[in-house]
């Protein structure tokens, strides 16, 4: 007996409508996908679904009030909330580069926390 | 007297279509750019985009809207390019004459030789869908709940409906859940999803936020602030089922029901709006119907994709180019006629057959399995397949110069369809 | 110039001449009036600004006083109103146009029960000839000078967009136009200057009466003594009355609904004020039309529905269609995408459908000015007048102050301004350079100087009454956050404290990450 999964690729606009079939566990087949990539996400969707985080940390003494920060990578689905939560304590001075690292090892993931833009200091 | 500035090409708008023109304009050799941003700083609406898939076609790398903005601002600050932050531009004549204002310059006219209109859009408020009910604070459209929550450090709600599934709505239902907040659900008048499906994927199923397609709002509860919302099913002319009314609590509606090309200067201007996109008419170089005035990105017609916006820009950048230096458009403008399941095209006419055309359009109704196809005089000159068409993706389309020089100098219009792929 | 009201903590005086309960118009037109004659003048408002209840919602016009009844107080008090309104806005610094009105006969101005026996050559005469001429006739009855007949021709030449059934027009060149809140304000400020005080967030909550005569009020800052009492508390006048133990009257109040549409897409459509002309019809009200605003947006409405909740200011699905339903027709095709807002107000009727202005019996010092509902507006100059006139049998001296001053000043605003005084006023102050609201381009220093106002703005609402911030076709989707910023740093509070339109209205729930904090 074969498990049906559902899935939309969001790899790329074409937004491919994926179904994986599993057997005990494994991957058995994965039907509608474009590309490759496509059958590697389905399958990584069935075994180990990543997502990237984006959210803000609270900056001081910057132009804005917050600083937009991305993980470097994908980090496991279930650990994006917890993640967002973890940086809702952070707060960071100004002026940050992009790419800086903000919070090494997100959730003990591995991944880095990185600011996704250029934040200078207030000019007054 | 003040002296007035002549540059070479003045940009109105500084998101990513304006960047993107102001850098193409440049490159192509326009010596004297001038850029012109109402906000305090570059980038437009990008910078309250956190979240990531920005640029797969142009980078062939996801990245955020802030991320996608510095990669252009990184490269404007590497030239002479004359930005002007905290500048509104209140009026454009048609003979490209400029007036804009500013707290260092005061009020000061530009003579810019050619204009290039990157204004972007601006958001349908409730009033234009005539939701009915009270005006309490609470009503909120997307973008601007984006703006507050990303970059003022405002939360505008706790217990949010969101009325449109367009792609600003998706985003900010799983922004706002991020942030601690609550959705009840997403309310979708048409039986389709408004924005992108990786958005509905990634925004609504992973947070288990429920999607309610063919139901619309039909009341505001809340004389000071939003107490609740009236939902209901609507039938197939997107009138609601009285029966199938419910009151949802929340304090905040959240709205996503579509964008408006931002166009009032282009109106003082004089320039030729078409009635479908809401922006102007422009051709391959993105020239409008005013000779020298130019237009790119979602002024031109909302895109869906922020590279497209970006490839639209270096498009009217090297016609600011081109006209600066004495090449004037042909006088023959081929009107591109959509043709089957075809909404709008852009560029709406094709005048030099020297070059290759991209031909960005969306379709009226979702299909499965399509052929999109390019005919002059009966005869196809270019032909895509895809897998799947809906309203809210555009579908590019290549245009090469040698199949339209081949169908001749006769030639009056270019046909475009869309119909199902045969077998 | 820092106005009273802004400081909850403000004492009210101890004593005054008299007090204003209510600060709409009719209650900040009696208080700018009462000044010309005393300073000890007190408003008290249990909003959070003037103008906030009926005053902002309705539709601008200055009605000649044609659809009121023949001999009711209402009518005369407008057409004497309407006479009064150039001298009474003079000094005040707003604008008012006496911009006409085109009534429009069409085949749907007698009821089709009235009509269906009618033949043809009858009926044609009835439409075309004697109905415009007892209009005229019963307007020249009222005091209405300069109506005319409009041949069907001229109708189209005004109003190229009418319907095509039209008959014949008659024009009341009486008609104005004065922005509601921006007049109540004036008038407020006006009273102000002159030595008046305005207390806004100040509901009262008692009259104090002593052997049948007023001794004072109570409000939920105190008490303020005082020998007379103006209730101009509009849809609540009967609920100050019974405080008073004065009754006899009570106000059910009727919603009124109006869309608004984007200026320069109507403005072609519709050049003046035009309506229909409706006869022997159950509705109460007088019908409504197409009229622009003074910046020209485009109004349809009011509709006229009676509701049981005095605060009802919803807009009903059925309201919608029905404005639509009712202007399609006398304005085909009309382009109703184009809305850009839509607002409801409540009317303050009385049973009676009559104005209820007078001193009490029962209650010496005690006076009713209630039942003002649609034409409020128009009539307030003649209301003033004729309480001026209560006021002075009450006690309030006869003679004008020397001092009393007849101009009430205000900033200009930038999209007001000629590009000339535009330069100047960056120059002299450059947050004049920092265009806020795109859609009304509305300066940085135009909101400055609305917080800094008279009567102050503090809020959102408060903002775009002054300055338009916030009207225009993106309804504040552009302007809001900047707005409330400047209304956080001028007041001196966190921008989580900004309201809309006062307690209850906050436009935020928090600040960032606060909510994930728990």
């Amino acid at each position: 007996m074969k498990n049906k999964h559902q899935y939309v690729c969001i790899n790329c606009p074409l937004s491919c409508s994926l179904e994986l079939l599993e057997e005990k566990g494994e991957v058995a087949e994965v039907q509608g996908a474009e590309c490759k990539i496509g059958k590697k996400y389905a399958e990584e969707e069935f075994k180990n679904p990543r997502r990237m985080v984006t959210t803000t940390v609270l900056i001081e003494g910057g132009e804005l009030p917050l600083l937009p920060v991305r993980s470097k990578s994908s980090i496991p689905k279930a650990l994006v909330g917890e993640a967002v939560k973890a940086l809702a304590d952070v707060v960071v001075k100004a002026p940050v580069k992009s790419g800086d690292i903000i919070y090494p090892n997100i959730v003990d993931t591995g991944v880095d926390i990185v600011a996704s833009r250029d934040l200078p200091k207030a000019s007054s | 007297m003040k002296k007035v500035r002549k540059p070479d090409v003045a940009i109105v708008g500084a998101g990513p279509a304006g960047l993107a023109a102001a850098l193409s304009a440049k490159e192509a050799g326009l010596r004297d750019v001038m850029l012109i941003e109402r906000d305090i700083e570059l980038g437009g609406i990008l910078p309250q985009c956190i979240h990531d898939g920005f640029g797969s076609i142009i980078f062939k790398e996801t990245l955020t809207g802030p991320d996608y903005a510095q990669r252009y601002i990184n490269r404007v600050g590497k030239t002479n390019i004359d930005v002007k932050l905290n500048t509104l531009v209140l009026d454009l004549k048609p003979n490209k004459t400029m007036t804009a204002v500013n707290s260092t310059d005061g009020i000061f006219d530009v003579e810019p030789k050619s204009v290039i209109l990157a204004m972007g859009s601006r958001e349908r408020t409730r009033h234009q869908i005539l939701i009915p009910g009270f005006r309490p604070a609470g009503v909120i459209t997307a973008g601007a709940a984006q703006r507050y929550i990303n970059i003022e450090g405002l939360m505008p709600g706790k217990e949010f409906v969101i009325l449109g599934s367009g792609d600003i709505g998706l985003i900010m239902a799983r922004r706002v859940t991020l942030e601690g907040g609550h959705v009840t659900g997403v309310f979708e008048v048409a039986g389709e999803p408004g924005g992108l499906t990786r958005n509905v994927v990634q925004c609504l199923h992973d947070y288990d936020i429920p999607l309610h397609l063919s139901h619309t709002v039909t009341f505001i509860h809340g004389r000071k602030r939003v107490q609740g919302v009236n939902v209901a099913r609507v039938d197939e002319n997107m009138k609601p089922l009285k029966e199938t009314e419910k009151f949802i609590e929340c304090d905040t509606l959240m709205l996503s029901v579509g964008l408006i090309p931002e166009n009032e200067l282009s109106k003082k201007a004089g320039i030729e709006l078409d009635p479908v996109t809401g922006g102007p008419i422009v051709d391959e170089r993105m020239e409008t119907s005013v000779d020298g005035i130019f237009a790119c990105g979602n002024v031109v017609s909302i895109y869906d994709l922020v590279d497209y916006v970006s490839r639209s820009a270096e498009a009217a950048g090297v016609g600011a180019f081109e006209y600066v230096n004495g090449k004037k458009r042909s006088g023959r403008a081929i009107k591109v006629v959509p043709g089957n399941n075809v909404k709008f095209t852009v560029p709406q006419v094709v005048r030099s057959l020297e070059r290759p055309v991209s031909l960005y359009f969306r379709v009226e109704e979702p299909r499965l399995k399509v052929v999109a196809s390019v005919s002059v005089n009966g005869e196809e000159v270019a032909r895509k397949k895809e897998r799947k068409v809906r309203p809210p993706e555009m579908v590019k389309i290549d245009l090469k110069p040698e199949r339209l020089s081949a169908a001749g100098e006769e030639m009056k219009e270019i046909q475009l369809e869309v119909a199902p792929s045969e077998k | 110039m820092k106005s009273k009201a802004r400081n909850p903590m403000e004492k009210l005086p101890k004593k005054v001449d008299l007090v204003i309960v209510g600060a709409g118009v009719t209650g900040c037109a009696i208080a700018r009036e009462a000044t010309r004659y005393t300073k000890n003048v007190v408003v008290l408002e249990k909003e959070c600004d003037v103008a906030d209840g009926t005053s902002k919602a309705n539709n601008a016009e200055v009605h000649s006083g044609i659809g009121e009844k023949f001999g009711t107080l209402k009518q005369k008090l407008n057409v004497r109103g309407n006479q009064l309104y150039d001298q009474f806005v003079e000094g005040l610094n707003i604008d008012f146009k006496r911009h006409g009105l085109l009534m429009v006969v069409t085949p749907r101005t007698l009821p089709e029960d009235m009509t269906h026996n009618m033949p043809e050559p009858v009926k044609k005469f009835i439409f075309s000839k004697i109905i415009p001429l007892l209009i005229i006739s019963n307007g020249k009855l009222k005091g209405i000078p300069g109506l005319k007949i409009v041949k069907r021709e001229e109708v189209f030449r005004r109003e190229p967009n009418v319907t095509k059934e039209a008959i014949v027009g008659i024009h009341d060149p009486s008609y104005g136009l004065v922005c509601p809140y921006k007049l109540t304000i004036a008038l407020a400020e006006h009273a102000v200057i002159n030595g008046a005080k305005v207390f806004l967030n100040t509901p009262v909550t008692g009259v104090r009466v002593e052997n049948g005569m007023v001794k004072g009020v109570e409000t939920n800052r105190g008490f303020i003594e005082t020998e007379i009492v103006v209730n101009a508390a509009g849809v609540f006048a009967d609920e100050i009355a019974e405080m008073a133990g004065v009754g006899g009257f009570e106000i059910h109040p009727r919603k009124g609904a109006t869309l608004l549409f984007d200026r320069e897409a109507t403005q072609e459509y519709v050049s003046g004020s035009v309506s229909e002309v409706r006869l022997f019809r159950k509705v109460k009200s007088k019908g409504g039309g197409a009229m622009p605003t003074l910046e020209g947006n485009l109004q349809l409405g009011p509709t006229a529905i009676e509701v049981e909740d005095k605060l009802d200011t919803s807009i009903s699905a059925g309201e919608i269609a029905e404005i639509f339903e009712r202007f399609y027709y006398l304005f085909p095709n009309f382009p109703r995408k184009e809305v850009i807002s839509a607002f409801s107000g409540v009317r303050a009727p009385t049973y009676e459908e009559d104005f209820v202005i007078g001193a009490s019996d029962a209650t010496h010092g005690f006076v009713n000015v209630a039942g003002i509902q649609s034409p409020g507006l128009a009539s307030a100059p003649a209301i003033s007048e004729m309480v001026i006139g209560i006021l002075h049998d009450l006690g309030i001296p006869l003679k004008e102050r020397d001092n009393f001053n007849p101009v009430r000043q205000r900033p200009k605003l930038f999209a007001e301004a000629t590009r000339e005084e535009q330069e100047k006023m960056v120059k002299s102050n450059p947050r004049h350079g920092h265009v806020v609201c795109r859609c009304e381009q509305v300066t940085e220093a135009d909101v400055v100087n609305a917080i800094h106002g008279i009567i102050p703005a503090t809020t959102t609402d408060g903002v775009k009454r002054r300055t338009r911030a916030g009207m225009g076709r993106c309804q504040g989707g552009f302007c809001g956050n900047r707005v409330s910023k400047i209304l956080a740093a001028e007041l001196g509070i966190s921008p989580t404290e900004v309201t809309k339109d006062g307690e209850s209205s906050p436009l935020f729930v928090g600040s960032a990450k606060e909510l994930l904090k728990g």
